[in-house]
């Protein structure tokens, strides 16, 4: 018997007005694997992203997060699975109001009631030198760089060791070496906390460096998925140029 | 006309929830205290400032009409009177509706703008109590605390006003300005300020914490938190004034 899927989309649904956003999509992300989304803006990748993590609920479908379906489960069992993902969000999202170091704190001491103080200080610290920001602990969001900012989004998604990570646009609004040393800590994020990783993407390189397969969404639909280099040979145009480096 | 009065629902309905949620735990004490520092302390200088100035101005407008009366004994009373019974609320409702109503409005849609929300969200954490509860909570609070501090403010300035015009004692001052002032005249006006904090917290939240345009939506957000809270605290303050006349009668003497 195979390992069950760490996530999976079962014919799902979801519209927002007179607008079909996913329009049955179905697929699989195996465990440890990192799987990048790619596809125009617009095209319902973000809101994979949020049903994945329950921000959003389906129209229809069954949204399985290590086989628990997620779409219809309660507030206790959604809290309990939330527990062991973590979500990088395209602008890293810090709380304007907290320092850095709370930041990081707020999911130990929301999701994680098991951890005094000490251990919650020790973990931040640990998560914050991993990101290379040890030092900044106790700036504000406001004060941190563009890049900066992502690192620390990413450090608040790992402060709970989670199995499943879901990043969105990692690289937006970054210069490339920047964006490229993101795509070195997701690797390493990768390879050190054996985490399953779903990454919404519109960089190719980046997609083809860190994604074991890459998922094309198109108009709400599913229209490739593979390797990259099974993605180069496909028949549809719009996945050919969408995965295309050049 | 039924999207005004479908709006008016919607408002009342995200008020009404608050109020429940603010009973229900777990209570998110650590942002209610910074809420109260950010909408309390930080609302203080000005209520101070513009509680000072006006009991200024208002000892200087009264004098040059009770002295033409001979009647310049009446201006401590007449000071006390009119800020503790209504322009201490009111000034001090509309002062925090401006500056508190906007930052809450502006706030809140700025966080829902750069996926703050969200993410709080994302943590299982109930993101409505956390950002919005806190916020009409410290609102109700804080209103009367700072009413006080504006009526005081105020009656400093009218004494400086009056003892550089007529070198009235300190002492004097204050026993002709507290002579006809009871609880009754003092209490249910400083408290009908909750209502008021009430009106600024829900409103301003409301605008904030539903926008979804984004970053045109800050701007809206406090522009219409301002007018909305500004103009609900006037025409509110009709009722509530006339529901003090009726509960405290000597009031209305």
């Amino acid at each position: 018997m195979s390992d069950p899927a760490a996530v999976e989309f079962q014919h799902v649904f979801k519209v927002f007005g007179n607008r079909k956003v996913l329009d049955d999509v179905s697929f699989k992300v195996n465990a440890g694997e990192a799987l990048c989304i790619m596809g125009r803006s617009g095209t319902g990748k973000s809101v994979t992203l949020k049903l994945m993590i329950g921000l959003l609920k389906p129209d229809s479908g069954r949204v399985c997060i290590d086989s628990e379906d997620i779409a219809h489960s309660s507030e206790e069992d959604l809290s309990r699975v939330r527990r062991h993902m973590g979500f990088l969000f395209q602008s890293a999202a810090l709380l304007d109001s907290f320092t850095l170091g709370d930041n990081l704190a707020l999911p130990l001491r929301r999701l994680d009631k098991s951890k005094s103080p000490s251990e919650i200080k020790r973990a931040v610290d640990e998560t914050l030198e991993r990101v290379g920001l040890d030092l900044d602990i106790a700036k504000m969001p406001a004060e941190l760089s563009g890049g900066m900012r992502k690192r620390a989004g990413l450090a608040r998604a790992l402060v709970l060791h989670p199995k499943l990570l879901l990043v969105d646009e990692p690289s937006s609004g970054l210069d490339r070496i920047t964006a490229s040393e993101i795509d070195d800590l997701l690797l390493k994020v990768k390879k050190e906390y054996r985490a399953t990783l779903v990454i919404v993407t519109h960089d190719v390189r980046g997609a083809r460096r860190v994604g074991d397969r890459i998922a094309v969404l198109d108009q709400g639909r599913v229209i490739g998925f593979g390797t990259a280099t099974e993605l180069d040979k496909s028949d549809h145009e719009v996945v050919r140029r969408l995965v295309s480096e050049s | 006309m039924w999207n005004f009065f479908a709006f008016i629902g919607e408002v009342s309905f995200f008020g009404l929830k608050a109020l429940v949620d603010a009973f229900r735990p777990p209570f998110e004490w650590e942002v209610f205290i910074y809420e109260i520092e950010e909408i309390g302390w930080r609302s203080l200088p000005l209520i101070l400032a513009a509680g000072f100035a006006l009991g200024v101005v208002l000892s200087m407008h009264t004098r040059g009409t009770l002295v033409q009366f001979g009647a310049e004994a009446l201006i401590p009373t007449l000071q006390s009177a009119s800020f503790f019974n209504e322009l201490g609320p009111l000034v001090t409702a509309l002062l925090v509706a401006g500056r508190v109503g906007a930052g809450i409005g502006a706030g809140l849609a700025n966080m829902r703008a750069t996926e703050q929300i969200d993410a709080i969200e994302s943590l299982s954490v109930d993101s409505f109590k956390m950002l919005v509860v806190t916020r009409i909570v410290a609102c109700i609070l804080i209103l009367p605390m700072l009413t006080v501090f504006m009526d005081f403010a105020s009656l400093a300035g009218g004494f400086l006003a009056e003892h550089l015009a007529s070198h009235i004692s300190l002492q004097l001052y204050l026993d002709r300005a507290f002579k006809t002032v009871e609880w009754a005249n003092f209490i249910p006006p400083t408290l009908k300020t909750s209502v008021f904090g009430f009106i600024i917290g829900t409103v301003s939240g409301f605008f904030g914490y539903t926008t979804d345009e984004g970053s045109e939506g800050v701007q809206r957000a406090a522009t219409n938190s301002v007018v909305l809270s500004s103009l609900l605290i006037i025409l509110v303050d009709v009722i509530l004034v006339k529901a003090i006349f009726f509960l405290f009668p000597r009031n209305a003497l």
